[in-house]
């Protein structure tokens, strides 16, 4: 229990330092300003990117936690993952999202969620895991840091960290190593269901910033093809 | 070794002394700076303080000190004393890389005694590295590398920095053996830009490269891609299928490819057009390929973007193409038996098999069918590339047709005349000539156009028969090489027939070798008549097999025993030649050499006497004789100071009588001359007697009268020979038969010249280069034809430009015609070109080297075939075979066998020489 005790204050730590370090964001643009649309379309190639890393990570995560969990149809109920941001919204309040919000809301998420992924890295038992965990983390990092560029240049603030909405893992002394496992899986699920929701989010906002001659250049190019 | 023996040495002085002092190790004094690094060229300064405890003990002071650079000891002048205790050096423009410096101080009796010592170390700053890119090896951790710049002497580290806008990565330390790459500790990530740079430092500074910005994604070089496979399509033979895995990376990034291909056993690789695969795909279908054809593909891919680097090849896949009917009709066609039989001929077909491109498969049959007017097919299924059949002396189609798994080739169709048909339409300007190690043949299209033409060649030999190969050629052909094995020297025939819808036209040939060599043989010379002036040579025609090439022209070299060689150049059409001016009663030896185009060879040297009496001489014996005994046919010639006999009969003397008082001049109006040896005597030393080759001891008086009395125009012809030297003297050098020798140098014996007055007749006519009227009477002729051997090469020049000269000896010779010399020249004339062709080939309906008489056997032979019913082109090569046509036949060869025994016979009777006889044919050879 200690163990855990520690490992959210961990987390909390890693939040911190990871909030800490973004602001500094505009140094992402260093090559000019080209606008928002190129840094919005890597965003975008980022998280099917972190998609493709997912399925694989996943696939190799849920082994390593057995049965149950690596069963194709398994599907639990959502119990004590509360604490994690839920990806799925109402359609109509997601095409009501505006571009800030929409940014912000990824953010956040993306910030929780990599520091319960940093938990989950330490728990891993293979070598290969760890690597593999650890090579997802700092791509995660790397998205966020993209989409805090991308905010950076549409000029949005970061969100900054409230004290009372932290992400605290706090499994309390009911969690049992099966629970603990559940958590893990909905967090690999919830992953995979906010870079669903990134990509499409991603692809909205990189069409709502395409400049209007490119659509015509794109259109022209396709009708060529 | 040394250096470090001083250092010890000197160590456990200052132990002593120290130790002495009471303090351990404690040095005298201290340099500073302790361990310096200074910039290659520059200045050092370093300063040794003394302690006082040691200026004391030694009653030194810093006036005492000497710097040392290893052994040498720096000049004063670079010292600088600051004070009591220290003294400064400065090293200026240091340029060894590593300097042993010490302070040392001058003790009582001039004792250096060292106080510190130093290791100076000196480079370079290290320059800003250039260059610096990365790449991103697919599943690996990213390489950067760079441009270290110029070599510092110095350690210097590399340090690799990267970082996002929102983290740095930790750096990435070179290792001593790579200094300019660096392989960083993690998986960079895809489509999140990163920043690197490299920072040099060493001792004498710190430098950052410029910083490069990119996304990892665009350093990718790509896995390759796996399982490459071919297969092929039954419905379509240009076509083969490519499949293959792609690496991961195509989950991520989008790939173009690179798929090359060749022929199996090609080396040069051709490319699929780029914009062909510049998508994602793991499959491609290359298509225009040839059919039942192996190829070997390799692929490669990259980003589409092309931003990236190209993936390593893959392993090589190959695949054949799907069969296909055959492409073209094969080669085809016939030779006809000349041994027939009545009412039928026997003919074979024959045909190439198609090579591989235009077989398009597997040849599993071929299909003939055989036509004759009026009646109805006959077929015939073969394996062979030969069908031979017996048909009538009708007029016949034949069809060939080529078969494969997928179908038959279009048909080829040949059309066997009738035994009555006239071949017709030959091709023209036949010309065959070596080029590029080949042989090339080239003629002009015939009026008519022909459907195509048929090249037979074989090799001339004496040894072997002309044994035909063929090929065949387009009608829209007129110029190809021979396909086929080639020998080097090695003279081959070459037919050229035009073939058209109604049959074969009529055949053209042309000798040609692919690369002339000298001559393996020398012509062997011989004697065939010995005069006290004069000897007839005679030889033979070499045998193909020995020519190597085309013989241009033969040299005489004839010489005494004790007097310079001279030399003859022969054209190589003839096979005699008369040496004149000889002096009487004189030992000559002389050779021959045989010249093709590539240098010439000698023949066997040959000795002759000259008698010591001309015939005339013997003759006035026998006519004074006469009345004596002029009951008898036979007359006895005795002369005392020899040591034979003579034994003639009165008519045949007679005869000679006539000739010798009324000799055959040659018409000199005809007539050219060519050159004239500069060892003519000139006209006022002219003698028969005091020519350059008469020996000192010559007294024959009778011969001098003899010949004055017989000479009427004896004064008149000496003129005429000085005005022609006059005129001539600048022709002087070989006579090559260029230029002027045109139709009027050059002579026909076989054409101009009976054998019975072959005496007077050959003596002219077989003079090459100038035909001279000074040479009808033999023993004033002085030496024309003698050249000597590496004089001028000057052009001959052309009589006819002269035509003075030619007036003056018409005079000269004015009333007497001899007929047959001036029928032979306008023979000659009629010739289209007597000069030697430079070229590497000769026409054979043109008179070159070959023996006129054989080259008509030829045409007739060539324009015969067609007649003669059941001896097609199969016969004009049996009987052209065995270089009947071109080289000596054997029927000459034979006759030149008796001619040797006949004058083996003859020399018997007639010493020519007193040397011991080694050589068949009469020839001598000197021990």
């Amino acid at each position: 229990m200690d163990l855990r005790a520690g490992d959210s204050w961990g987390m909390l730590a890693c939040l911190c330092t990871v909030l800490w370090h973004l602001p500094a964001v505009p140094a992402l643009n260093r090559t000019g300003d080209p606008g928002p649309g190129p840094s919005i379309q890597k965003t975008y190639d980022l998280t099917r990117y972190l998609e493709h890393q997912l399925r694989s990570l996943a696939g190799t995560y849920l082994n390593y936690l057995g049965p149950p969990f690596n069963e194709p149809d398994f599907n639990p109920p959502r119990l004590g993952a509360d604490t994690l941001p839920r990806a799925t919204v109402n359609l109509e309040v997601w095409r009501s999202l505006n571009d800030k919000l929409r940014l912000t809301q990824n953010y956040e998420a993306y910030s929780h969620l990599l520091c319960y992924l940093r938990g989950l890295n330490r728990q891993a038992a293979t070598a290969e895991l760890r690597h593999s965990l650890a090579h997802f983390c700092t791509s995660l990092q790397g998205l966020l840091g993209s989409i805090a560029g991308v905010m950076a240049t549409l000029g949005y603030p970061l969100p900054q960290p409230l004290p009372g909405t932290e992400p605290t893992w706090t499994p309390g002394p009911a969690h049992s190593d099966f629970l603990q496992k559940m958590d893990d899986f909905w967090l690999l699920k919830e992953l995979q269901t906010w870079l669903w929701r990134s990509a499409k989010d991603f692809n909205r906002l990189k069409k709502k910033m395409q400049p209007p001659a490119a659509a015509v250049t794109l259109h022209l190019e396709a009708h060529g093809f | 070794m040394s250096v470090l023996q001083t250092w010890l040495v000197q160590a456990l002085f200052i132990f002593l002394i120290t130790g002495s002092i009471g303090v351990l190790l404690d040095p005298c004094g201290r340099i500073n700076p302790e361990s310096p690094v200074v910039q290659l060229g520059s200045n050092f300064t370093a300063v040794c303080v003394l302690k006082e405890r040691c200026m004391d003990y030694f009653h030194v002071n810093a006036n005492f000190i000497v710097w040392k650079m290893g052994h040498f000891t720096i000049p004063k002048e670079q010292y600088t004393i600051i004070n009591r205790t220290a003294a400064s050096v400065t090293l200026t423009d240091v340029t060894s890389l590593n300097i042993q410096l010490t302070c040392n101080i001058l003790t009582f009796g001039q004792i250096e005694q060292n106080v510190y010592g130093i290791t100076l170390i000196s480079g370079l700053p290290p320059e800003k590295p250039k260059n610096l890119n990365c790449i991103v090896n697919e599943g690996k951790k990213m390489m950067c590398y760079w441009d270290p710049g110029r070599e510092t002497y110095l350690e210097t580290n590399f340090t690799l920095k990267s970082e996002w806008a929102t983290e740095k990565f930790a750096d990435c330390k070179t290792k001593r053996d790579t200094p300019t790459s660096c392989t960083v500790d993690y998986s960079p990530v895809y489509f999140v830009n990163m920043e690197v740079w490299v920072e040099a430092a060493n001792a004498l500074g710190k430098v950052t490269s410029d910083h490069i910005n990119f996304d990892p994604v665009d350093k990718v070089k790509p896995n390759t891609p796996r399982n490459l496979s071919v297969s092929n399509s039954e419905e379509l033979s240009s076509i083969l299928k490519l499949t293959w895995i792609n690496s991961n990376i195509k989950n991520v990034i989008r790939l173009k490819y690179d798929i090359q291909y060749r022929t199996k056993g090609a080396s040069t690789w051709s490319q699929i057009p780029p914009e062909d695969t510049a998508s994602t795909r793991s499959s491609f279908t290359v298509q225009d390929l040839k059919p039942f054809t192996e190829y070997v593909f390799r692929i490669r891919c990259m980003k589409e973007d092309g931003k990236g680097f190209w993936s390593d090849w893959s392993e090589e896949a190959s695949g054949i193409t799907y069969e296909d009917r055959p492409s073209n009709t094969p080669s085809f066609w016939y030779k006809i038996d000349p041994s027939h039989s009545h009412g039928h001929r026997s003919v074979q077909l024959m045909w190439k098999t198609l090579p591989p491109f235009e077989a398009n498969g597997k040849i599993l049959g071929y299909e003939v069918t055989l036509t004759r007017w009026k009646s109805r097919l006959q077929n015939y299924t073969v394996n062979d590339t030969k069908l031979t059949v017996n048909l009538t002396n009708d007029r016949y189609i034949v069809t060939l047709t080529a078969r494969n798994a997928v179908g038959r080739s279009d048909a080829s169709v040949l059309t066997i005349p009738a035994c009555d048909f006239q071949a017709t339409h030959p091709v023209m300007d036949l010309k065959a000539f070596p080029k590029d190690n080949m042989l090339w043949v080239e003629w002009t299209t015939p009026s008519k156009s022909p459907n195509k033409y048929i090249l037979e060649w074989c090799v001339l030999s004496d040894k072997s028969p002309c044994i035909p190969d063929w090929q065949q050629e387009d009608g829209t052909v007129h110029h190809t090489y021979i396909r086929g094995y080639l020998a080097e020297s090695k003279c081959y025939l070459i037919t050229v027939t035009p073939v058209y819808a109604d049959g074969p036209g009529s055949p053209v040939s042309i000798k040609a070798y692919l690369k002339q060599a000298p001559p393996s043989k020398g012509p062997t010379v011989r004697t065939k008549k010995v005069g006290k002036n004069e000897a007839v040579l005679e030889w033979d025609q070499l045998p193909v097999d020995v020519q190597n090439g085309f013989i241009r022209n033969y040299t005489i070299f004839y010489r005494t025993n004790i007097g310079n060689e001279t030399a003859v150049n022969v054209d190589s059409s003839h096979t005699e030649y008369t040496l004149s001016s000889l002096t009487s009663d004189t030992l000559y030896m002389v050779r021959m050499a045989a010249y093709t185009d590539e240098g010439g060879k000698d023949g066997p040297e040959f000795t002759f006497t000259t008698p010591k009496f001309g015939e005339i001489e013997a003759i006035v014996v026998c006519l004074l004789s006469i009345p004596i005994d002029n009951s008898s046919g036979v007359l006895f010639c005795f002369n005392k100071n020899r040591d034979y006999s003579l034994f003639i009969t009165c008519s045949s003397f007679l005869f000679r009588i006539k000739k010798h008082i009324w000799p055959n001049v040659p018409d000199p109006s005809k007539s050219h001359i060519a050159q004239w040896s500069p060892h003519t005597p000139p006209r006022h030393n002219f003698n028969p007697k005091d020519q350059m080759y008469s020996d000192g001891n010559f007294t024959d008086v009778s011969v001098v009268e003899i010949e004055a009395n017989d000479k009427k125009s004896f004064p008149e012809d000496l003129k005429s020979l000085e005005l022609f030297k006059k005129e001539k003297v600048s022709t002087e050098g070989h006579s090559s038969g260029i230029g002027g020798s045109s139709c009027m140098s050059s002579s026909r014996p076989s054409i101009s010249s009976s054998d019975e007055n072959e005496s007077a007749q050959n003596t002219s006519s077989t003079v090459q280069y100038s035909t001279v009227v000074h040479s009808g009477y033999r023993h004033q002729v002085p030496s024309v034809q003698v050249f000597s051997r590496s004089e001028s090469t000057q052009p001959l020049l052309d009589s006819e430009e002269r035509p003075e000269d030619l007036q003056l000896v018409d005079n000269v010779d004015g009333g007497d015609g001899i007929l047959p010399r001036q029928q032979y020249f306008k023979q000659n004339c009629s010739q289209q070109e007597t000069s030697p062709d430079i070229s590497h080939f000769e026409r054979s309906n043109q008179v070159s080297s070959v023996n006129e008489e054989d080259f008509v056997r030829l045409k007739q032979q060539i324009s015969g075939i067609p007649q003669s019913c059941g001896s097609g082109q199969m016969k004009m090569f049996q009987e052209v075979s065995a270089a009947d046509a071109f080289g000596p036949d054997t029927e000459g060869q034979g006759e030149r066998f008796k001619t040797a025994g006949m004058e083996a016979v003859l020399d018997e009777g007639m010493p020519k020489s007193y040397l011991p006889q080694t050589v068949r044919q009469g020839g001598y050879m000197p021990q």
